[in-house]
């Protein structure tokens, strides 16, 4: 196993704690949502990108300790800092992370035809497709709920991101699906807050940069006063989405609606 | 059950070019005729029904469809329910059958919620 990164907080006790009055507004907010939906839902896990959105892993295992259901989509490109965080979590929390793969076909079938690096030429879209969304979309046969770290403030696209929504990329009439987005109205600052003053275990990219941390040929560190979202995809044009139905187009509030 | 289909208008008048994609698709197969209503989100208009519906659902992109089984729910015996399919491929899987593609509806859910890809 690699060495721990130094930000590591040793193994602590398990601890589970409610919510108390010492609690950020939107700490309590997210520690409701999340008891609500373990309540609720049985076939449910926490989506954990290795990044910050390690606060929902430390709020869940407020909860339910070390029986919280994690799981990651490992692309096979992401940085070994990565890697080593995720073991880290898994032993501070005593968590068991669910490690999910790319179909290895699929994967040979677009790295034979395209390379390494189509992302740079082709965009993303294919590579996200094939390392990260199908075995998403595998994992979530088999849940009727999921929650991602997911914030409103991350990217112009998550503006109103709500705390609570229906799953509409994998949702069928058979088998809908939802997701809960329990730091949605959480700020990088209520993050870091957070982080800082629970010492939870963060990747060390965090000290070199990185904001936003995804695959390793992906993902570039970015100035203070530079959004988090200019550290992805930085040679795609997030605004040219001609199938965007664009915010400002839909902040009419609705009143009638076709029945 | 009851199938609408939303399809974007751009604001230069065009149809945006996966709405016309969907639409060919959907008129060549056959599965036109399975849809129930056809409505217009309109760029150039925020309050046209399709944007309406948009914001009702909490859908971003374009095309999609709403299944919705109110006549079923009306006759008794379960419970109404509305599906939005932002991904045309689950939708024609789900709604009319047929051999699952994965990956090029894992393509198409990336192209609807773009945020998937900072999961």
């Amino acid at each position: 196993m690699a060495e721990p990164s130094p930000n590591i907080i040793g193994p602590q006790p398990r601890r589970r704690r409610p919510a108390s009055a010492t609690d950020l507004p939107v700490e309590r907010e997210a520690l409701g949502v999340l008891a609500d939906a373990f309540q609720t839902f049985e076939r449910i896990s926490v989506s954990f990108s290795g990044a910050e959105d390690v606060v929902l892993v430390d709020l869940g295992a407020r909860i339910l300790g070390p029986d919280l259901p994690v799981f990651s989509l490992d692309t096979g490109r992401l940085h070994p800092e990565t890697h080593r965080f995720m073991e880290t979590v898994r032993e501070h929390y005593g968590v068991a992370i669910e490690t999910l793969a790319p179909d290895p076909e699929e994967l040979a079938r677009l790295v034979r035809d395209k390379g390494l690096f189509s992302f740079y030429r082709d965009g993303h879209g294919e590579c996200c497709a094939i390392r990260k969304i199908e075995p998403l979309g595998r994992k979530l046969e088999h849940l009727d709920a999921w929650i991602t770290g997911q914030r409103a403030d991350q990217s112009v696209t998550r503006e109103g991101l709500p705390i609570v929504q229906d799953d509409l990329a994998f949702s069928s009439a058979q088998h809908p699906i939802r997701k809960f987005n329990p730091l949605a109205n959480w700020t990088g600052e209520d993050v870091w807050d957070y982080i800082r003053r629970r010492e939870v275990p963060y990747n060390p990219l965090h000290d070199q940069g990185f904001r936003s941390i995804g695959c390793e040929p992906c993902t570039r560190p970015v100035g203070p006063h530079q959004h988090e979202r200019e550290g992805r995809w930085w040679w795609e044009n997030v605004a040219d989405k001609e199938c965007g139905l664009h915010a400002q187009n839909v902040a009419e509030p609705l009143r009638i609606i076709d029945r | 059950m009851r199938i609408t289909f939303v399809k974007k208008i751009l604001a230069n008048g065009q149809p945006c070019a996966k709405c016309a994609d969907v639409e060919s698709r959907l008129k060549d197969s056959g599965q036109m005729s399975r849809i129930d209503r056809i409505v217009v989100a309109d760029e150039r208009d925020p309050k046209s029904e399709g944007m309406r519906l948009a914001e009702h659902h909490d859908v971003a992109s374009a095309p999609f469809f709403i299944v919705d089984n109110a006549t079923e729910a009306d006759s008794g015996g379960v419970e109404p329910t509305t599906t939005i399919y932002t991904v045309y491929l689950r939708f024609v899987r789900d709604m009319f059958g047929g051999k699952a593609d994965t990956v090029a509806e894992s393509r198409e859910a990336m192209r609807a919620n773009p945020d998937l890809g900072l999961i």
